[in-house]
């Protein structure tokens, strides 16, 4: 049997700040399964950022173990965990981050183009397709709502058809109706393409589309529902 | 005191934060003020004090007695026998080399006179011919003492002196010897350099002046002592001018990184702007706290730029010594010494260009308006720049500066060119972002192509950061087209030199005295000699050559007489277009008639066919300008005669030079043997032709070594901007950087983005700048160079060199980049991306 997608395995983070520790996570286990819908809830500053970091193989925890695919992420080496993030993970932030100076399909393009990619138009247009924008292939940023922005960096963040999506409060600048379009975004991104969707949250519609909601309290679970 | 505090925190704790970027910006303060000292202050010691140093033993001369060609001693007796209360004494000035001195002034004065050079005398040694009084500076250095015997090279002869004793004239260094045996030493009899009139307190000096004057023949001049030295300073003012300008060129790329420096902190704190606005800050106030920071940039910049400015005088002194040596005058060079006035000037001059420069930000920043507090991506903002209006601004400068260039010059000096190449920076400024997003618009497809997506980024990234940019590229592009104008001028001056070398030195070999120092120095050659080197076998013609200093309307000149014909029959000098050479130079001869250098006539605007009215001796001389020609030698200008001519009124004149031309078949090699061997017994070099062609370009460089160690500078402030500006980009953004790691990025991708904007940057920073030299280029030499100098300089640009001097510009360009590069690849994206 292959091993789950993502896995956290007793996972800690402890931050050291002027010698005060401040542990971010505690012992966090969690399997995620192709095809599902993770809902991370809690109040700020209970460490769903940083269990998304960990999940993204951006950051490492101090202690216990993130697997993907059955491989250890503090275990990979500089460019491997480059190529991971090429191939089979992709992110959704609060703030869209779209590249200001380039268009709208040139920041989809963007991770294609890092990857070496040789079909980056085609398959940055088929996503613009997609997400519904592309009609404005040519436009830059500035020129976007902030729900359009937030379905380019949808777009951009399945440019490449990542295995993973992690989504960082993708909800939490939009209002009701954008925010609609982009969980819906998120469900077809799990239905269709099969992604491990791994979303932070404190909207209670996103929580809803979720199969399962893990609710974290001080850096712990404290709550594990499935839909 | 609210006002400082929040300065506290606004302004400096952000500069402590980013120390490096603090410390750069400092530094190229420091090194463009720091140039201008330095040039400033060697200046001032290379061109030394022109007062007689005799003035220490004989105190201060009340008038001076000159005449062109020299004055006759017999005047003297008409002089002493006037009935007024004043001295004459006779002095004849020279240069002398001492075995272990090296140069040394020595004056010829009269030992029998009443006057304390005489006393000084006193005991006379055996010998009087042979005695020598030297000053006690010179006897300290050498530990002389009297009763000691030195050898003297005086023009074509050295001879033993005695020490028949120490004059006490403080530190000044120079040697007394009898007036009559100085006669003999610049075979000059009854003629003398000078007569210096020392009026008693107790009669009326005019009365003295009155009588004098009208003693003397009308082509004698009675001057004010220190005349002469400001007759020198004079001349040396278009030199050093030029030197001035060019030293504020590195301060002008300085007011690029300053105004960068500002822009960057009022950039990143708009929405800290916005909120001070908010709670009540005043618009003045905003303008303050911003014109602070450029204060405090200048004030460091420049107090360490003093420190700077004074290490590189040391170095520079020696440069412009001999510059001013070979070109102008022979002085000794002074001690640097840290003039006040220089100081507070640069000082000022810094602290100037640093708040100037931050005007526009500062302006900016006053303008930040208060919503902006709540606007959340300050990162958003998109500066605008008004690329196409600038344009028009541009050509609008382009044109004054094209009108500029061909006004005349004011008091001498090309104001109106160098205002021309001021105008033509600016143009160069205000066009940069329009040539910035053209090039970036332009080559988008060949970098994605080429470079990949780093390619992309790096021409996007820097077309979005336009007005960083366009300074960033403005600074290097006016330190390069420094670089490639100077270098043109120099290149094609250097060239028109060789060229002109050609046709001036026909001669196989030339003989002159050894005791040769400098610029308006003329030693004789013995009487005998032009005769001995005549009969030499193999020798075919010998050209007498006499050279001397003169004056004519208030300037100094060098008046010179060869013999036309033979001059004319070697095929040498070369006449302004139009003028037929041969029919000039067989004019000449035993006429009123001379040739005039192109620099002579420039500086009096003389044309052909002008009457010159030419003070020679006892008489006035009327001439006829038969002929301009082109001559690099000396900015000073020449008037050469036909010797028969000159010889007519000046007879006791001494040669000078010669030259030697060889029997066609002969063996130059062996002529010059037998010449060397014939005057063994006289201090002359007999060089050949090629070593003085050699000798005449290695001067060439030396002379122009300061040039390039100033744009050496300007393109080192250049650097430190680029490197600057390029960290300023990173932590800008740091975000974007994250971002793309986030996207899959490797740190490695990241490096050679940096490194593509980087050379982006140069590439775009070379195009203008070499533009904009070359333009600069032809200002300098059409305008500037003309006006300032009087010669024509054709047009030879190096281009070997410019293409080589702007491949390493653009090199170190893409080194600037490695730092900042590696800091890119080294942020922590998480923190980064987090962060607001
Ligand atoms: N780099 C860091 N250094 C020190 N402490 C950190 C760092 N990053 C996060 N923390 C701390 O870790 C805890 C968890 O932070 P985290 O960002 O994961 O919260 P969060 O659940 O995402 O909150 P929010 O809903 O407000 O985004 C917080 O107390 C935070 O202060
Ligand atoms: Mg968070």
């Amino acid at each position: 049997m292959n091993p789950p997608r993502l896995e956290l395995r007793r996972a800690s983070k402890t931050y050291q700040t002027n010698g005060q520790k401040l542990e971010a996570l505690r012992d966090v286990s969690l399997v995620l399964e192709p095809g599902t819908i993770t809902a991370l809830v809690g109040r700020s500053g209970c460490g769903k950022t940083t269990l998304l970091n960990l999940a993204g193989a951006m950051d490492f925890p101090t202690s216990g173990e993130v697997l993907i695919d059955g491989r250890d992420t503090s275990s990979l080496r500089e460019d491997e965990l480059t190529a991971l993030r090429r191939t089979r993970i992709g992110f959704v932030f609060q703030f869209f981050q779209l590249l200001p100076a380039l268009s709208v399909l040139e920041n989809v393009e963007l991770p294609l183009l890092l990857a070496g990619s040789q079909k980056a138009r085609e398959a940055a247009r088929n996503r613009l397709e997609w997400v519904g924008l592309v009609d404005k292939v040519n436009s830059f940023p500035y020129q976007l709502s902030g729900g359009q922005m937030q379905r380019v960096a949808i777009a951009r963040a399945l440019a490449h058809s990542p295995e993973i999506l992690i989504a960082d409060e993708p909800t939490g600048n939009l209002d009701n109706a954008s925010g609609e379009q982009v969980l819906a975004l998120l469900s077809d991104a799990a239905g269709r393409f099969g992604a491990t969707v791994l979303v932070a949250t404190h909207s209670a519609e996103a929580a809803a589309i979720a199969h399962t909601r893990v609710q974290l309290r001080d850096g712990r679970i404290a709550a594990f529902e499935r839909a | 005191m609210r006002q400082l505090q929040l300065f506290r925190t606004l302004i400096l704790r952000p500069l402590r934060r980013d120390l490096l970027r603090t410390a750069l910006t400092i530094i190229s303060v420091a090194l463009g003020v720091g140039v201008v000292i330095a040039i400033d202050l060697a200046g001032d010691a290379a061109t030394g004090s022109f007062r007689s140093s005799l003035e220490t033993l004989v105190g201060k001369t009340d008038l001076e007695i000159v005449a062109n060609g020299g004055v006759d001693e017999r005047w003297m007796a008409a002089l002493t026998a006037l009935p007024v209360n004043a001295r004459f004494a006779p002095v004849i000035e020279m240069q002398g080399v001492l075995k272990p001195a090296g140069s040394v002034t020595v004056y010829g004065v009269d030992f029998v006179s009443q006057g304390p050079e005489a006393r000084a005398a006193t005991p006379l040694a055996r010998d009087p011919n042979s005695a020598i009084v030297v000053s006690s500076g010179l006897a300290q250095r050498l530990g002389l003492k009297e009763g000691d015997h030195l050898p003297l090279t005086l023009s074509d002869r050295t001879q033993n002196f005695e020490v028949a004793g120490i004059a006490d004239a403080k530190d000044a260094e120079f040697i007394l010897l009898d007036i009559a045996e100085a006669q003999r030493a610049l075979n000059q009899y009854g003629r003398l350099d000078r007569i210096d009139v020392f009026v008693s307190p107790h009669e009326d000096f005019s009365r003295v002046e009155r009588e004098v004057r009208v003693t003397l023949p009308a082509s004698y001049r009675l001057e004010k002592p220190g005349t002469r030295g400001e007759e020198n300073q004079r001349m040396l003012r278009a030199f050093r001018w030029n030197l001035r300008v060019l030293s504020y060129i590195s301060l002008v790329v300085g007011a690029f990184l300053i105004y960068n420096t500002i822009s960057v902190s009022v950039v990143r704190r708009r929405a800290e702007i916005g909120v001070l606005r908010a709670v009540g800050a005043s618009r003045r106030w905003v303008l303050r706290l911003f014109l602070g920071e450029a204060l405090l940039f200048g004030l460091a910049g420049s107090l360490a730029g003093i420190a700077f400015g004074r290490v590189m005088a040391e170095g520079a002194v020696g440069l412009v010594a001999e510059t001013v040596n070979s070109l102008y005058v022979s002085s000794r060079p002074a001690a640097v010494a840290l003039d006040p006035s220089a100081v507070a000037a640069a000082i000022a001059a810094g602290v100037a260009v640093a708040l100037f420069s931050a005007l526009a930000p500062a302006r900016e920043a006053m303008h930040v308006a208060p919503v902006e507090a709540m606007g959340r991506g300050a990162h958003e903002h998109h500066s605008r720049t008004h690329a196409r209006r600038n344009l028009f601004w541009a050509a609008l400068a382009a044109i004054i500066a094209v009108a500029l260039s061909q006004a005349r010059p004011i008091d001498d000096k090309p104001i109106a060119g160098y205002a021309a190449t001021l105008l033509a920076v600016v143009a160069m400024a205000l066009a940069a972002p329009a040539v910035v997003t053209g090039l970036a618009a332009g080559t988008r497809g060949a970098s994605r192509a080429l470079f990949g997506p780093e390619g992309l980024l790096a021409v996007r990234g820097l077309a979005a950061s336009l007005a960083r940019t366009s300074v960033v590229v403005g600074a290097l592009a006016t330190a390069i087209a420094m670089m490639a104008s100077v270098g043109i001028m120099v290149g094609s001056f250097r060239e028109t030199v060789i060229v002109w070398l050609d046709t001036q030195l026909r001669a196989d070999l030339y003989v002159r005295p050894a005791a040769h120092a400098g610029a308006g120095e003329h030693p004789a050659l013995s009487a005998e000699v032009p005769g001995l080197v005549s009969a030499i076998p193999g020798v075919e013609s010998v050209d007498i050559f006499h050279a001397l200093e003169f004056e004519y309307e208030g300037r100094r000149a060098t008046l010179g007489a060869g013999n036309a014909d033979i001059v004319r029959r070697y095929g040498r000098l070369r006449f302004l277009p139009g003028e037929d050479r041969d029919a000039i130079l067989r004019s000449l001869a035993g006429r009123n008639r001379v040739i005039v250098s192109e620099p002579f006539a420039n500086k009096h605007s003389v044309r052909v066919n002008d009457v010159l009215n030419l003070p020679l001796g006892d008489r006035l001389v009327k001439v006829t300008v038969a002929g301009i020609y082109f001559d690099y030698s000396s900015e000073r200008g020449f008037v050469i005669f036909d010797r028969s001519t000159l010889l007519k009124y000046l007879p006791h004149l001494p040669a000078t030079n010669l030259a030697v031309y060889v029997r066609p078949g002969a063996d130059p090699a062996s002529v010059r043997h037998a010449v060397e061997a014939r005057l063994a017994n006289y201090r002359v070099t007999v060089a050949p032709n090629r070593a003085l062609r050699q000798n005449a370009v290695t001067i060439f460089d030396r002379t122009f070594a300061i040039t390039y160690a100033l744009e050496g500078v300007a393109i080192a402030v250049a650097m430190l901007g680029a490197a600057n500006s390029l960290l300023a980009m990173v932590l800008d953004r740091r975000r974007e950087f994250g971002l793309l790691r986030y996207l899959g990025a490797a740190p490695a991708q990241l490096r050679r983005m940096i490194l593509l904007e980087a050379g982006f940057l140069g590439i775009a920073a070379n195009l203008l700048g070499l533009a904009l030299g070359f333009v600069l280029s032809l200002v300098l030499i059409y305008v500037i160079n003309k006006q300032s100098f009087g010669w024509t300089i054709q047009f030879h640009p190096p281009f070997l060199l410019l293409a080589g001097a702007s491949t390493l510009v653009w090199l170190t360009t893409v080194l600037a980049g490695i730092y900042p590069a590696r800091a890119a690849a080294r942020l922590n994206p998480i923190e980064v991306i987090h962060e607001e």
